[in-house]
């Protein structure tokens, strides 16, 4: 009853959150990234987490979704729904193909063959012409019913849709036969097969059940961003993101995605956008032209990924189970 | 008639050059305690692994109640009905003793509710019922083995594999194990038993065979076993007291 | 006669990629860990082979007297500090330790040096000289492989003849059974790491005279690396010495033949065909998961 109460404050803050802070733009982008990255990462765990296959590569799959969707727009100008179902048919065909390779094998091989079956993804993309190479792809407009796709309103609640979906179907699962079956076999493959569990069935259908979300966030992000190459949707560091925000809030729990979002996408927003710097400079510590001033000024915005590597490294030594795993301790 | 549940006929398991069993042979009947003994390293386990589909067998044939499941995977085994046990026990270390037992019962329902209500009956049966919400990952070495056998007897078995289940225990465990045990029979399961603690295994068994250096060494009755001049000798020799 | 051309640079450069795989490999026998950071390591070898050129005036080749003991220094104070505490952990957690590790050095690097590629020119750095009339040899690429072959030589050595070489292949063959032995594991896994960084940034020192040096220049070849140890058998060091070859071969061959663009691809179809069957390696033995 007190988690019904949770979830409908929760979801009664979220809907109403764009009309209190009006429609500021970039709040709602950073808003956008925030949901974006939450489902993202809870769409990971449902592989990584609850089955412990950590994919390296889930970067391919949101860029599956993002190209085949504006692919088929910009050439045949198709329903945007429609595209966004081919995306999530183009993102299973690759699961299934990694699947099939690396899920008869154990220990690293899956990790590996994630990060090998993402990069081929990757620059056969960038080799390619109809994906539009190096260049990527610009989208000039999209229709969708009578949505003014313009604004970022409709796209902030697209994200928070594909966010509860993926935590309801996580939140079902965990309660379901396929739910403890993907954790017998994240704590112990030989005695889940033992018990009667198929495991690369199972690991297969966890893998798609994420890859298909994972690719309608994709087209998702492709529709509302409108620019898309390799660099943006396909790269291996947007991978790592997405198991980062997992491992910071919690892996394996089902809000823990949600909590990883909400510490590090604000985090990364204040250091692209240099916002210390600027704080710094106007406080008067530090002297516009002087050579550390300059220096802030070019560089604060590359060091989110240094700071990414630096709470990596921290919380697998000093918080692996994450945020989430300070308060939950099960008798 | 004598009814045969099981048929291991010429099997032999080889590691690069090593041979870890060589063209062994022995039936088990329907309801029997069959017990598989032998010094370590005799090939027990080995045995056991390529009956249950872990390994695939170099040569020769498994048939289970009528079906040959030397090429089947360890799950498709186990949806035929036959469990195993392990010497190192498999606790899925972060799920409870409940879920631990569920995810067994989960082979024989795909519902929750019944899966859990199968699992609460199998935790009462081998005497579990009262840590059923503790973490299986924290229980000493007796209560896992005893959540081993919960969790195999959750796929409702028809023949239970157990390697060892007595192995690291003290007396009085052992007693309750082999205790649940004989209960387990008497419900009509059919039970194959590794064990190298002579005492436990002469207690229990209806039929034993004797392994040695991955070979037949012997099959009888306890009392043929005890007294058999090759069997004494292998134990003596293997340097084993039990 | 030109299809020996794209097979003779092939080798000279799959010999340093091969002394990067073999360091992969030998952390990965030893401790069983994937280093991702092992491409990052590599970068470190190229920026000190590039400093100690402009700053120092040493030749890059001349240098690995100092970058050899320096990144050995550097990988086994790594390895107490930071990678002996997952040593126990799940892969997942040492794959991601040895990630964030390798962001920091990227990045770092890139704060410090900047993101405009910095090129190594010495005397040498585009000569050439003609074997059988028409096959140009580079003479960096050929002075490199000879190191890359001393240095193989030297290690080969050092495992089958010292008794810190014996203790370490014994940690690799079996961990337990080595420390029942009386083997300090514990410093066996920092000397690997030690090594297994040495041997990166001596590749990465060895290829600087003839690739653009960037901060995130890591990244590719840690693929490489990787599919190299695969190839060869994961943990067996003369396979990836073997499967380093193959794919500068391969690389050379479908530069030559395909398009410089596509050659990455092929390496990585590669590493997935190998794991689809023949998940052991070229030189594994058959049977193990």
């Amino acid at each position: 009853m007190k988690q019904i109460a949770f979830i409908a404050v929760l979801a009664a803050i979220a809907i109403a959150l764009p009309l209190v802070i009006g429609e500021s733009p970039y709040f709602i982008g950073i808003l956008i990234s925030l949901l974006m990255m939450a489902a993202l990462s809870s769409a990971w765990n449902i592989l990584g987490g609850y089955a412990g296959q950590y994919s390296f590569g889930h970067a391919a799959y949101f860029g599956a979704g993002a190209y085949t969707t504006l692919i088929l727009l910009t050439l045949y100008n198709l329903n945007p729904l429609l595209c966004m179902a081919m995306g999530i048919v183009v993102a299973s065909i690759i699961a299934l193909i990694t699947g099939s390779i690396v899920f008869r094998l154990r220990g690293h091989y899956f990790g590996l063959a994630s990060i090998a079956v993402a990069e081929v993804v990757r620059l056969s993309v960038l080799n390619f012409e109809f994906t539009g190479g190096a260049q990527g792809i610009l989208l000039s407009d999209v229709v969708l019913w009578d949505l003014d796709l313009n604004s970022k309103i409709p796209f902030y609640y697209g994200m928070l849709l594909v966010l509860a979906v993926t935590l309801a179907i996580t939140a079902y699962l965990r309660k379901s036969k396929t739910g403890y079956y993907l954790q017998a076999i994240r704590e112990d493959q030989d005695a889940a097969s033992s018990l009667g569990i198929n495991i690369s069935f199972y690991k297969n259908k966890a893998l798609l059940i994420s890859a298909a979300l994972t690719s309608v966030l994709g087209s998702l992000y492709g529709l509302y961003i409108r620019f898309i190459d390799t660099s943006a949707v396909l790269d291996l560091r947007l991978s790592i993101e997405i198991i980062l925000t997992a491992i910071i809030g919690g892996v394996g729990t089902l809000w823990g995605p949600v909590v990883g979002a909400l510490l590090l996408v604000p985090l990364a927003e204040v250091l692209r956008s240099n916002v210390l710097g600027d704080i710094l400079i106007k406080a008067g510590l530090v002297s516009e032209t002087s050579g550390v001033g300059m220096f802030l000024k070019d560089n604060l915005a590359h060091a989110h990924v240094l700071v990414y590597g630096i709470i990596t490294v921290l919380c697998i030594l000093y918080l692996p189970k994450g945020v989430l795993g300070l308060f939950r301790r099960k008798k | 008639m004598i009814q045969h549940l099981l048929h291991v006929s010429h099997v032999s398991k080889h590691f690069g050059g090593n041979v870890a069993v060589s063209d062994v042979s022995f039936s088990v009947e329907e309801k029997q305690i069959f017990g598989l003994i032998g010094p370590n390293g005799a090939g027990k386990t080995t045995l056991f692994n390529c009956i249950t589909g872990f390994y695939p067998a170099t040569s020769g044939e498994v048939i289970f109640d009528t079906k040959k499941i030397n090429t089947l995977r360890p799950d498709q085994v186990c949806k035929l009905g036959m469990a195993r046990t392990w010497q190192r026990v498999k606790p899925l270390g972060s799920l409870t003793v409940l879920e631990n037992v569920m995810v067994g019962a989960f082979s024989v329902t795909n519902s929750t509710k019944e899966a859990e209500a199968i699992a609460q009956e199998q935790l009462k049966v081998v005497r579990l019922s009262d840590y059923t919400t503790k973490s299986a990952g924290s229980l000493p070495i007796g209560l896992k083995k005893k959540l081993e056998l919960a969790r195999v007897l959750a796929t409702r078995p028809k023949m239970l594999l157990l390697d060892e289940i007595c192995g690291g225990l003290n007396h009085t465990e052992t007693d309750t194990i082999l205790d649940i045990i004989r209960g387990i029979r008497k419900k009509g399961a059919t039970i194959i038993f590794i064990e190298h603690d002579m005492k436990a295994v002469t207690s229990i068994c209806d039929q034993i065979v004797v392994l040695n250096s991955g070979e037949k060494l012997a099959e009888g009755t306890p009392g043929e076993i005890t007294t058999n001049p090759d069997v004494i000798a292998a134990y003596l020799g293997g340097g084993h007291h039990a | 006669m030109s299809f020996l051309q794209p097979l003779i640079s092939g080798i000279l450069t799959g010999g340093v990629y091969a002394l990067a795989g073999i360091g992969m490999s030998l952390v990965f026998g030893v401790m069983n860990i994937s280093n991702f950071a092992h491409g990052d390591l590599m970068m470190l070898g190229m920026y000190l082979a590039f400093f100690s050129f402009t700053l120092l005036h040493i030749d890059p080749y001349i240098s690995l007297v100092l970058i050899i003991p320096i990144a050995f220094m550097f990988g086994y104070m790594m390895e107490k500090v930071f990678i002996n505490r997952v040593i126990h952990h799940p892969h997942q957690n040492q794959i991601l330790l040895t990630v964030g590790l390798g962001l920091i050095m990227s990045n770092t690097a890139l704060l410090a040096f900047t993101s405009d590629p910095k090129i190594l020119t010495t005397t040498y750095s585009s000569s050439a000289f003609n074997l059988f009339g028409d096959i140009s040899v580079s003479v960096p690429l050929l002075l490199s492989f000879l190191i890359t072959c001393l240095i193989t030589v030297i290690l080969y050595l050092f495992l089958s003849k010292t008794a810190t070489g014996m203790a370490l292949r014994a940690t690799s063959q079996n961990r337990e059974a080595a420390q029942l032995m009386g083997i300090n594991v514990a410093k066996m896994s920092a000397i690997a790491f030690g090594i297994g960084t040495a041997l990166a940034a001596t590749a990465g020192a060895l290829i600087a005279p003839t690739y653009y040096i960037h901060p995130l220049a890591g990244h590719s070849f840690l693929l490489k690396a990787f599919t190299i140890c695969v190839l060869g058998g994961l943990g067996s060091v003369v396979g990836a010495g073997v499967g380093g070859i193959i794919i500068g071969v391969v690389e050379a061959m479908s530069s030559t033949y395909l398009s410089s663009d596509w050659k990455d691809v092929i390496v990585f179809v590669i590493f997935l065909a190998v794991l689809l069957f023949r998940p052991q390696g070229l030189f594994g033995k058959k049977g193990g998961q």
